[in-house]
């Protein structure tokens, strides 16, 4: 028998299904087929709405924080001029402003000469100003003889010019009364880089003094009154000029501030919210891509196992 | 009559139903089972039973994914491995070993063979039944076969090979008497 023949003869003598068998088969109910939820695709379907949604946050988020920058920095702006009411009230609290930033001094006269004195009381006021200057010469002696037409004194002058820039540091003691004056003039020379007011009560020093004077006088002590007199002397004296430390400078700023667009804004904060997203992504897979690994492995071995009981069963079963 | 299902877009137009299918692949799938077992009732029984069970997931066959008639062929051959593994209990627990082909003068498989050769075929293992069904009988290539069994389509050629070579041995001695 040739090997054809005996392959052919298994392939013609197959028995069909018998009758019964298939009036069984018959017999089972119909069932339509219906397209279901495959697994890749659905995988594939899934990873593109969450990049989506990624995306989507990420320009929302954008979109948002870019319309409130404004706002924001309107805010800190006006926070910035707010003087504390602290001021006020007990000695040696002080009243401070923030610097701030290349502001031309003729938008904000109003604003850079506030009024944080009460006449009726004994104070030292301590000014610092920082000011970008074009005639570094011409505005020392404009300082100067402003100071001098207000009543005050130079107290300090610094004066260093080089190749490339030039600095001029004064500071100049004013009346009090004149103070408000000084500053308003001070300001005109050039662009207010920062500014610093500082007002601390010195009345209760004095009333202190007062009391111990006369508490002195009525015991008799004369040399203890004299030095208690002195000392009041000292600290009217301190209280009647105000003091203003006068930074002139031509050194521009190295980078020239622009404000951002709202596109930059927007554009920076998909970049962040991006980024965020990406590193949760990357930490998600870092901590996660091990144990899928392992489950991997562990159903492919599982497979590979089954396989070969199926097999080792099939080869017993006769 | 086509022997398996349209593949890509044009399985997405042409749906069949199940009573289709199931005359169409029911003789395929009864000879797979009659090979494996060695028993045309247990064969009838189990063909029945893939039945059921292809009725059971006919919503989640798709059509891009294979063949009808691979797809029947494994959930026949599922519902096979079942079966021999539920005796192997029964014959642990019992201690019994009984072996499952009758031995009667009737060919089992098939009215036209020659009794040497049903006796060579009936001799052989389940393992190396199925893979000459599958290649041999129901004609399917190469790597249909492998992925009925489960395996990579050259093991499929070795085990076909073993099992021709096995079947020869066992006609020639059974011819020599």
């Amino acid at each position: 028998m040739s090997e054809a023949s005996y392959l052919v003869e298994l392939r013609e003598a197959a028995p069909p299904a018998p009758e019964r068998l298939r009036e069984v088969i018959r017999a089972l109910p119909t069932a339509e087929r219906r397209r279901t939820l495959r697994f890749r695709p659905a995988l594939a379907g899934a990873a593109a709405i969450a990049v989506a949604v990624g995306l989507g946050a990420a320009v929302i988020g954008g979109v948002t924080n870019s319309s409130n920058g404004n706002g924001t920095r309107t805010s800190a702006e006006g926070l910035a001029f707010q003087p504390n009411a602290s001021a006020h009230d007990a000695a040696g609290q002080a009243a401070r402003l923030p610097a701030w930033k290349a502001l031309r001094s003729k938008d904000r006269s109003i604003i850079l000469a506030p009024s944080l004195t009460a006449k009726s009381r004994l104070q030292r006021q301590d000014v610092s100003m920082s000011l970008r200057v074009k005639d570094l010469s011409g505005a020392t002696q404009r300082a100067v003889a402003t100071t001098r037409r207000l009543g005050g004194f130079v107290a300090t002058a610094d004066y260093s010019t080089d190749a490339s820039a030039g600095n001029s540091r004064l500071i100049v003691r004013v009346p009090n009364g004149n103070l408000q004056k000084a500053i308003a003039s001070f300001t005109q020379l050039g662009t207010i880089l920062s500014q610093h007011i500082s007002v601390t009560d010195l009345q209760v020093g004095v009333d202190r003094l007062d009391k111990r004077i006369a508490g002195a006088r009525r015991a008799g002590d004369k040399n203890k009154a004299t030095r208690l007199l002195r000392r009041r002397a000292a600290l009217v004296r301190e209280g009647t000029y105000a003091k203003v430390s006068l930074q002139l400078t031509t050194t521009k700023p190295a980078a020239k501030h622009v404000a951002p667009t709202r596109f930059d804004r927007f554009w920076d904060n998909t970049k962040d919210i991006l980024g965020k997203e990406l590193i949760a992504v990357l930490y998600a897979l870092v901590i996660a891509g091990p144990f899928v690994l392992l489950a991997a492995l562990a159903i492919l071995g599982e497979r590979a196992r089954r396989r070969r009981a199926d097999h080792r069963l099939l080869e017993e079963a006769g | 009559m086509p022997t398996s299902w349209p593949t890509g877009k044009r399985a997405l137009r042409e749906e069949r139903s199940f009573a289709t299918v199931a005359e169409e692949h029911l003789d395929d799938v009864y000879r797979y089972l009659l090979y494996m077992t060695g028993n045309s009732h247990l064969a009838e029984d189990l063909a029945a039973e893939t039945f059921e069970r292809a009725l059971k997931r006919w919503r989640r066959f798709d059509p891009r994914r294979g063949a009808a008639r691979t797809w029947l062929c494994q959930l026949a051959r599922g519902a096979a491995l079942d079966h021999f593994r539920s005796e192997q209990r029964r014959r642990k627990r019992e201690g019994v070993y009984a072996s499952d082909i009758p031995e009667l003068d009737e060919t089992v498989f098939g009215e036209g063979l020659s009794p040497e050769l049903d006796r060579a075929v009936r001799s052989l293992s389940a393992a190396e039944r199925e893979v000459i069904v599958l290649r041999v009988v129901l004609e399917l290539d190469g790597e249909t076969a492998a992925r009925v069994l489960g395996i990579r389509p050259t093991a499929v050629s070795t085990r076909l090979s073993r099992a021709l070579q096995k079947l020869e041995e066992r006609m020639v001695s059974d011819v020599r008497g």
